[in-house]
């Protein structure tokens, strides 16, 4: 069995002349959990498209768990789980009903709708009509129905959106269970501290294109700016970069000359990084 | 096809329509009028006679719009009839149709506000006979007046015509004959004035010189008669039934289930669904099985409390199905067409106004054709005749065109769907 969960190859989508996602070729290991950023209009929820079957692919190709997503589609199906960034309930059923009308179609026994409502922590809130439930429990009840069948796959779009910091740890939790289990999972996020803390890998697209994948702290490390800007007693401003020798002795002088009436230090996180790398200005 | 997601599907219509009462709420209120239409009947259902000629029920407003002159050969005197100039109202209301010999004593349904008068030959002791059957609507023997009066001058001058020629062909002097009155209206008058052409023709035959090769009369014997057209006039209890059984299926089948359909597609329940292990096939054939069945289901039920014998006709059962059918169609191609409920729901609506518009306008403006092309008007026809049980040969004919319009639709539906995806 090939250790690759999801294998994209120069993957084109077209809508029209305009290309969504232009010769995309990335490669998803099998648990790992790997998030897919960039900047709005980038190509990640078409990805995710192709991926669920939901959008043919205008060339190229796209493999998960070693089948083709256009043949192999109804095989696939049934080893994924997908969570929308726009949640689709039946309002008028309770998240209980939700829940066991999908583990029927999955013929998953009713006692795992329970234990997904658990899992989320819904279990208080499981007979109430879905219209009743404020958006966090809805986001949460659409991945406690991802997991209904323990998927070997897991696509999440911006699952963290709209949920208080506990809810979006115990996502967070369960994804990492989930991964741990061996299970794969992507997700889409603007949230940069959440990739930073859960990814494994990140990939980074931006006009349909990988500008960059690798982990996250290698992303970080290696597209980090470290910067100093200084106030010299006669109210001039300069600002040094710390990366460069030139720059690190300037300011040593200038601090050892005893000239620096005030300084403070930059160290670009991760959200600069990733508007370095998507071409973006940072405020 | 896996049973258990098909039952899965079909269960989540089932509390869906449970947990929104509104679809409920009107089926009760259709068994509480089909309840009270029933038991509270102050009169026995009428029966009539059905020989002859009848009146299609249905008809909006009185008179006669349109008329038929039907005949079994094309003659002289028809001939004569078809060229001869008309007043401008009666220009496109007049309509010529020759109906075979061997059906002319078959019974003949016309739709409503039309009347006819049929020229039948026949002969009695070796004389020719040309009968005149002029068919009005039921009670209303002057509704034709304005046909009549045209009718029997240009017959009259036809036969006039027809007397010329027989008697320059014996030789007798033609000019003699006197020229026909037009202007009595009287039914007696234009028989007698019919008569007295024959014995005014005879007279100058009989001094034509030379020997008579015949002594039959050159003209035709002529009869004259109005006849009523049969057929139960319109019963409202009967039509209020149909009217009932017709709208229990439009609604599931051509407003529930599209709307109900597009509302799945626009808030993404759908998609949850498709990418669930149930194919779309399976998802497509649970609504497929639910709106039909119910419809059907329904239907059945006011139609049986109405009239409890109409379940064992099969006509019935026939008719409900290929309503269904077409119904089902329309509304499957409202729900491709439509992206959104409240587009499904204004598909429903006009399809519904649109159609019933044309209905009205063609019966009114008398447009042929036209009207057999929808699956409305052959539905309640069929549906109605079942219910009053008097099914006869046109409505196994209005049956076969609801069964083709029915496949039509169901064919139209499944290649938009292959075209437009289902989603």
């Amino acid at each position: 069995m090939s250790d690759v969960a999801i294998h994209l190859d120069a993957l084109r989508v077209h809508y029209g002349h305009f290309a969504a996602v232009d010769g995309l070729t990335l490669a998803i290991k099998r648990g790992e959990l790997f998030g897919l950023l960039g900047p709005n209009g980038a190509g990640k929820s078409t990805t995710i498209r192709v991926l669920i079957g939901q959008r043919l692919p205008t060339a190229g190709q796209a493999r998960v768990l070693g089948l083709d997503v256009v043949r192999d589609w109804a095989a696939i199906k049934p080893r994924f789980g997908y969570v929308p960034d726009r949640e689709n309930h039946f309002e008028e059923f309770s998240g209980r009903r939700n829940l066991e009308f999908f583990a029927d179609l999955y013929a998953t026994p009713r006692t795992r709708v329970l234990e997904c409502l658990q899992l989320v922590e819904l279990e208080d809130a499981a007979d109430l009509p879905v219209r009743g439930y404020s958006l966090g429990m809805r986001r949460k009840l659409l991945l406690a129905r991802a997991l209904l069948h323990e998927p070997e796959l897991l696509y999440l779009d911006e699952p963290t959106a709209n949920l208080d910091i506990h809810s979006a740890d115990v996502v967070h939790r369960i994804l990492r269970e989930r991964v741990a289990a061996g299970a794969t999972v992507v997700l889409t996020t603007h949230d940069m501290d959440e990739v930073e803390k859960i990814c494994d890998r990140v990939g980074i697209v931006c006009r349909g294109k990988l500008v960059a994948l690798d982990s996250p702290l290698a992303l970080k490390t290696a597209h980090t700016e470290h910067k100093a800007d200084i106030e010299t007693t006669l109210h001039e401003r300069f600002t040094f970069d710390l990366d460069t020798a030139a720059d690190r002795e300037r300011l040593a002088e200038l601090i050892r000359a005893g000239h620096v009436a005030t300084m403070r230090t930059r160290e670009f996180d991760f959200h600069a990084t990733f508007l370095k790398l998507t071409g973006q200005e940072f405020e | 096809m896996r049973l258990y997601i098909l039952r899965a599907l079909l269960v989540k219509e089932v509390r869906r329509h449970l947990a929104n009462r509104g679809g409920l709420a009107l089926i009760g209120l259709l068994i509480v009028a089909a309840l009270l239409l029933s038991f509270f009947n102050p009169n026995a259902a009428g029966a009539a006679g059905q020989d002859g000629m009848v009146a299609e029920t249905g008809g909006l407003v009185g008179g006669v719009h349109h008329c038929f002159i039907e005949y079994g050969r094309v003659t002289p005197l028809v001939r004569h009839l078809q060229k001869a100039p008309r007043p401008p109202e009666l220009q496109e209301t007049i309509r010529f149709r020759e109906i075979p010999p061997s059906q002319v004593n078959e019974l003949i349904t016309y739709p409503p506000g039309v009347g006819s008068i049929q020229i039948r030959e026949t002969s009695r002791d070796g004389r020719p006979v040309l009968q005149f059957h002029v068919w009005h609507p039921k009670d209303a023997p002057g509704a034709m007046a304005g046909y009549e009066q045209w009718f029997w001058q240009e017959t009259r001058r036809g036969l006039q015509e027809m007397a010329v020629h027989q008697l320059t062909a014996v030789g007798a002097d033609a000019g003699k004959l006197g020229q026909p009155q037009y202007q009595d209206k009287n039914l007696w008058a234009i028989a007698e004035s019919f008569h007295s052409l024959s014995r005014e023709v005879e007279l100058i035959r009989s001094l034509a010189p030379g020997p008579v090769a015949s002594d039959k009369p050159l003209l035709p014997e002529i009869e004259i008669r109005h006849e009523a057209l049969g057929g139960t006039p319109l019963d409202l209890r009967s039509a209020i039934a149909t009217a009932m059984v017709v709208f229990s299926l439009y609604f599931t089948c051509v407003y529930l289930l599209p709307t109900l359909n597009c509302e799945e597609r626009e808030r993404g329940i759908l998609l949850a669904q498709a990418l669930s292990p149930a194919s779309p096939y399976e998802i497509l054939m649970a609504k497929f099985l639910f709106y039909p069945v119910i419809g059907i289901g329904l239907a059945a039920l006011l139609a049986g409390i109405y009239k409890p014998e109409v379940l064992s006709s099969l006509f019935f059962w026939l008719s409900l199905l290929s309503v269904a059918g077409g119904f089902l169609g329309i509304g499957m191609t409202v729900a491709t067409l439509a992206k959104t409920q409240r587009a499904a729901f204004m598909g429903s609506m006009c399809y519904l106004m649109s159609v019933a518009l044309l209905l009205f306008i063609c019966q009114q403006n008398g447009i042929p054709g036209l009207p057999y092309l929808a699956l409305e008007y052959h539905g309640p026809r069929i549906l109605h005749a079942a219910i009053v049980g008097e099914v006869y040969r046109n409505h196994w004919l209005h049956l076969i065109a609801a069964i083709f319009l029915a496949w039509c639709w169901v064919f139209a539906a499944g290649w938009l769907f292959r075209r437009r995806g289902w989603q």
